[in-house]
């Protein structure tokens, strides 16, 4: 299909542009590593050994078209590296290790708001001039509206400290050993709670929102008539017909937002110390740590490629007028 | 009809949402806080700045896990800057030689590594063997051997304050490290050390467990269960977490302590923030006019507000400095001569005026002052974007700075930015540390030295503002040079006046080193009353509290 | 919105279906935007977002008449609660809030609506480039458009704002840079479905300049998305320049609400109890944010009556839908 081939096409492109920026942009920016961590250790590092640890970390001095080249080698390796911030883990270590944290968080919040924003969306506009329709959005949007960081720290307060109805940090108890036991996901459960519930009370609105208005417009076509008329019920007509049409225009930003799901979500992971791959990326741009900024980069841009391409396919499949243009 | 079949459908599934979210929350039970505490409690530590951990106990990395080298591995001898003693640990005893070039430890028997292998003298041999292969330092040593159950170190020059250099060195296993290929680039996740808690246990990146050494040497010492490392990504969650309750020891950054964190339960928290670590000072570039000026160093530091910079911007955590330049850890050292003559590190804005005057910076009619060329008496004070405290101290210098019509503008980009040009010497003015170690010797060095001075444009670790004096390098050589106390002590006296004379930098504050403490679940802390070390745990003196602890068995 | 997720744009763009052309373009371009402002202004949903962001913008043009002097001054006073004479109360740093919420108010609106602007003028001049050059053109500024699109944008966010020189100009750079992708792909499709018109190939054939085809035939018809877009970007700019200054990388020694809040964490305003130095410049966002998406729904409204609030029919059929 020349749609697909099309499609493979610009996202090989766009893989190579991102791959050269992600190359680029740490090797413009000010500053060297081990300075960095001479700043953060306030005089407990001795000037001596700042200069052993730049042969240490073997920063790289060739010429930068070699280094293109080899990081390019690097990438189809597979070998990451090894992170300078947390030297001597392997950066690919770094990433597996908090990666898991970062999709479970990412994706429950992500289908939550997705799932219960269009269904919201899609009963708002079928029930025009109801309750939801009229009061609800305003109230998603103003709640949307406030910066996510003051909403999750207010939450933090309100629900785990005043309240103390759900765990204050991280991802599980601190000291219980990972498994598929039911305790632990009970566990692990209590832990996602506000920090994914945050990210959806955040989002929902917008998914909402826009499922409704898209939705308004699709039952006003004239096939919806059709089907009232030849005395379909309501249920089937709004679920089979209007928000199968409807849907189109969510599945692309779902698309889009599955795929940015990989980087994290720094302010979550901040204000509720969850861990994840959002704050790994800020703290090993402020260490100047190169490798690690480098894998992060390239997980996110080859997730959300991928997750695209994906998306792309999908809807091929969806819409047939897309097949025909 | 349809509609409430509908509205039926609803209410069924929040009601099923409902009852879910009911389930769950009896499921898991999981609390954190104190409960029955039976004694196997595991003392719980934050740590804010390493949002994640990863398995790196390898205590030649700079980013290795924390209590590595407090908890895992030991030194010989542990120094205590709070009150300035040194307490004999995996060396019995040591002995400077007569001349200076050299010293001799004698090291403990039956000490064991946690592998249960006996650790020898070739153990110390070693270990300082690979630390200089792989990070440097300790130039002045020329040779060590193993003598017995002795170490013998000799110098090729005389420097006495070599001897808290090598006491303070970790020690590692020769029979573990010496096989491996590659120990810079050794992750070390299963580590073997002489330290009270060894065994890493339940490793995850959110925090992991360290047990009890089987083989410690001390373990009538060894009263804790282990510790609890936490990670968090920040101060805010980690203050969180210590206010708590749910943590032991900490010490980070904790804003507004005393309403924060001990008015909640006065009863069993504390904080103590002795002022031992470097002194903190605006370090004026001399190479550039019109810093070359003592007198204009003098006259700006007299112009800064100490007191409101420690009482506001770091919340009375700290003091103001004096002429010596030396922080608390000093307390021993300091000459009460040189700070009863002190005149230039307290607030006299008529002074600093007049000086300016005298030293030919006129007062304009609008009165901001001029250089003698005639452009403005105006610069910039860097500092890192991330310390907010000091940026705090950066903002109340250049308010204070415009009552004598000099105008300092705050520039703040992030530390990496702001560090390259102190070490090119491209800055004018900044908040900067100094060095710090168990003598002063390695801050008067670092602070007016001509060995330390390097040219703009090369890259410098100290010495950033790029004064050195004669005068200065004498002194210190007789320092290094002299194994006696008396002699180092007289000295020390004449540095401190040659520093007060010339006044190299504007020293600001001694920098206080956090620790805060909570007594529900752990008795045994160190406080001002009981100094036997600070609170931080990420200094060599954390051993000394880890072996002092016990825990509270609650019936 | 959420510093989390820039595409929070696209999807309050995406609010106006751009697969569809909302309503019928009126004759003439001066008189479709004539009209759209005076609906807008009888919607009452924009009307309240328009008197809101009104108070504010007032409140930020008289600060330093209402607070003269430095806010930011640090004094000795310490953190007091809400009183007569501090009607906000004060920070840790003896700043009083009400003085420092209203001077804030300055840098976040201006950043907000220059970031707004900026991006939205590149987002329509490559999005129109892109749908009326069509082929390669189309094709090229597609890919850059959606590479941008498909960079994360908060870790370039983070970076760029990390190394770049601090200060408002580097802020507002990075913002637009990271914003204006998003209005780009909207404008796009929605210029490709007028081009499609009859009108626009009559202009073609007529022998209008491109220049003048695109700016004055097909721009004014977008009149209502290119609001949208901007209105989104604005929220986008507030929220995101929040969001990077509490995280210490924005320029700390301006006022505004993100540095506010960001002070207000580092001084230990929260853990003590001082709510009263973090809840005004939050709500002060929140109110902004919401009068601009109050506005937002108005322009939704007015482009497209399916969407005004529906009244119920008296004589119901079987489904309640608006017609």
């Amino acid at each position: 299909m020349r749609f697909v081939l099309r499609r493979l096409g610009f996202y090989l492109v766009a893989f190579w542009v991102s791959v050269t920026l992600n190359f680029l942009l740490p090797r413009v920016m000010p500053g060297d590593p081990i300075s960095r961590m001479m700043s953060q250790s306030q005089g407990r590092m001795t000037p001596e050994q700042v200069v052993q640890m730049q042969a240490l970390f073997g920063l790289d001095n060739r010429p930068i078209l070699q280094q293109y080249i080899g990081y390019w080698h690097s990438l189809f390796t597979g070998e990451m590296g090894v992170s300078i911030s947390r030297f001597p883990t392997p950066v690919s270590e770094v990433i597996a290790s908090q990666i898991g944290w970062t999709i479970l968080l990412g994706s429950t919040a992500l289908l939550i708001a997705v799932v219960i924003g269009n269904l919201l969306g899609i009963l708002a506009a079928w029930r025009r001039g109801g309750v939801l329709d009229s009061a609800l959005p305003p109230i998603l949007v103003f709640i949307g509206s406030f910066p996510y960081f003051w909403l999750a720290m207010g939450a933090l307060d309100v629900f785990g400290v005043v309240l103390g109805w759900f765990p204050l940090r991280h991802a599980f108890s601190a000291g219980a050993t990972p498994s598929l036991s039911p305790e632990f996901i009970g566990d692990v459960a209590m832990h996602l709670v506000l920090p994914a519930m945050t990210i959806v009370v955040v989002s929902v609105g917008g998914w909402m929102l826009a499922m409704r208005n898209t939705m308004i417009t699709t039952t006003s076509e004239d096939y919806i008539v059709m089907a009232e008329a030849k005395g379909l019920k309501a249920n089937r007509i709004m679920f089979r017909y209007a928000a199968r049409n409807a849907t189109l225009p969510a599945v692309t930003n779902f698309g889009m937002a599955i795929g940015f799901v990989v980087g994290g979500a720094l302010l979550t992971e901040v204000v509720f110390a969850y861990p994840g791959v959002g704050f790994q990326l800020l703290s090993a741009v402020t260490a100047l740590d190169y490798p690690l900024m480098q894998g992060i980069f390239l997980t996110i841009t080859g997730a959300v490629l991928v997750a695209n391409f994906i998306v792309d396919m999908v809807y091929v499949r969806l819409d047939p007028r897309v097949r025909a243009s | 009809m349809a509609h409430r079949r509908f509205n039926t459908k609803a209410r069924v599934l929040a009601a099923l949402a409902v009852a879910g979210g009911l389930a769950l929350a009896g499921c898991s039970g999981a609390t954190t806080g104190s409960g029955d505490l039976d004694g196997t409690q595991l003392l719980t530590i934050p740590r804010e700045d390493k949002a994640t951990f990863s398995a790196n106990f390898n205590p030649f990395s700079p980013n290795s896990m924390p209590m590595t080298q407090q908890a895992i591995y030991e030194p010989m001898f542990v120094f205590n800057p709070t009150d300035g003693t040194t307490t004999p640990w995996l060396a019995t005893d040591w002995a400077s030689s007569e001349d200076g070039m050299g010293v001799t430890f004698t090291l403990r028997d039956s000490v064991q590594w946690s592998d249960g292998d006996p650790m020898t003298a070739e153990d110390v041999v070693f270990s300082f063997e690979l630390q200089k292969e792989l990070l440097g330092g300790f130039e002045y040593l020329e040779n060590v051997t193993a003598d017995g159950a002795k170490v013998v170190f000799t110098y090729n020059t005389a420097f006495s304050p070599g001897l808290f250099e090598i006491g303070q060195q970790i020690i590692i296993p020769k029979h573990i490290w010496a096989d491996i290929a590659d120990p810079a680039n050794e992750t070390n996740s299963e580590p073997v050390g002489t330290g009270p808690y060894t065994e890493v246990t339940n490793f995850q990146t959110q925090s992991y467990s360290l047990l009890r050494n089987p083989h410690y040497w001390q373990p009538d010492k060894q009263k804790i269960e282990g510790i609890l490392m936490l990670a968090f990504a920040g101060n805010d969650p980690a203050n969180l977490a210590t206010t708590n309750g749910e943590t032991d020891w900490a010490d980070q950054f904790i804003p507004n302590v005393q309403n924060a964190f001990v008015a909640k339960d006065s009863e069993h928290r504390g904080y103590w923030f002795p002022s031992v670590d470097a002194m903190i000072n605006l370090q004026l570039n001399t190479t550039k006019a019109p810093f070359d000026d003592v007198a204009v160093r003098k006259a700006i530091s007299m112009a800064i507000d100490r007191e409101e910079v420690t009482s506001v911007a770091m919340q009375g955590y700290t003091h103001p400095a004096d002429c010596t330049g030396l922080s608390d850890a000093y307390g021993t050292w300091r000459s009460a001569d040189v700070v009863a003559s002190c005149d230039w590190t307290t607030l006299d804005v008529k002074g600093a005026n007049a000086l300016l005057d005298d030293a030919g910076y006129p007062q304009g009619a609008d009165g901001t002052r001029t250089l003698p060329d005639g452009s403005p008496f105006a610069f910039d004070i860097s500092v890192g974007s991330a310390s907010s405290d000091w940026l705090s101290v950066a903002n109340i210098i250049s308010q204070n700075l415009a009552e004598i019509g000099v105008t300092a503008t705050v520039n703040s980009p992030d530390w990496s930015a702001v560090v390259a040009g102190y070490e090119d010497g491209s800055f004018d003015s900044g908040i900067v540390w100094s060095n710090n170690a168990p003598t002063p010797y390695q801050y008067y060095r670092g602070v007016m030295s001509t060995a330390t001075v390097l040219p703009v444009g090369e890259q410098a670790f100290q010495n950033y503002h790029r004064f050195g004096l004669p005068a200065a390098d004498d002194l210190l050589a007789q320092f290094a040079a002299s194994g006696d106390d008396a002699e180092q002590v007289t000295v020390m006296n004449e540095l401190q006046a040659v520093y007060a004379e010339n006044a190299p930098l504007v020293p600001l504050f001694p920098g206080p080193r956090w620790g805060v403490y909570n007594t529900t679940r752990f008795t045994g802390f160190p406080s001002e009353d009981n100094p036997y070390a600070p609170l931080s745990t990420r200094s060599t003196t954390a051993v000394l509290v880890l072996t002092t602890l016990e825990p509270v068995v609650s019936k | 919105m959420s510093a989390t997720d820039a595409s929070e744009v696209v999807i309050l763009a995406a609010s106006a279906q751009p697969e569809k052309v909302p309503a019928e373009p009126l004759p003439g371009p001066r008189a479709r935007r004539e009209g759209l402002v005076r609906s807008l202004l009888r919607n009452r949903k924009a009307f309240a977002g328009l008197v809101i962001i009104a108070i504010f913008l007032l409140l930020a043009l008289l600060a330093p008449v209402l607070a003269p002097g430095d806010p930011s001054l640090i004094t000795s006073l310490g953190a007091k609660a809400p009183s007569t004479e501090h009607l906000f109360g004060t920070t840790p740093k003896g700043q009083d809030v009400l003085a420092l919420t209203m001077w804030g108010s300055r840098s976040s609106l201006l950043v907000g609506f220059v970031v707004g602007l900026a991006a939205t003028a590149i987002a329509i001049l490559v999005g129109l480039t892109s749908a009326f050059y069509g082929r390669a053109i189309d094709d090229g500024l597609s890919l850059v458009t959606n590479v941008f699109l498909l960079l994360p944008g908060l870790p370039l966010l983070v970076i760029l704002a990390a190394f770049l020189p601090r200060g408002l100009g580097t802020v507002i750079l990075v913002l637009t840079i990271t914003g204006w992708a998003g209005g780009a792909r909207v404008l796009r499709s929605q210029a490709l479905s007028i081009r499609g018109k009859d009108f626009v190939a009559a202009a073609i054939v007529t022998g209008e300049t491109r220049f003048r085809i695109m700016f004055r035939e097909i721009l004014p018809n977008m009149a209502s998305i290119v609001m949208i877009t901007l209105l989104g970007t604005v929220i986008f700019g507030i929220g995101a320049q929040a969001g990077l200054e509490f995280l210490g990388l924005g320029d700390p020694s301006v006022v505004s609400w993100g540095t506010n809040l960001y002070w207000a964490s580092n001084d230990g305003a929260l853990i003590s109890g001082y709510w009263w130095a973090f809840v005004p410049s939050g709500a002060a966002i929140a109110f902004v944010a919401f009068a601009l998406a109050l506005i937002n729904y108005g322009v939704d409204e007015v482009s497209n009556p399916r969407l005004r609030t529906a009244r119920r029919r008296p004589f119901g059929t079987g489904t309640e839908v608006a017609r």
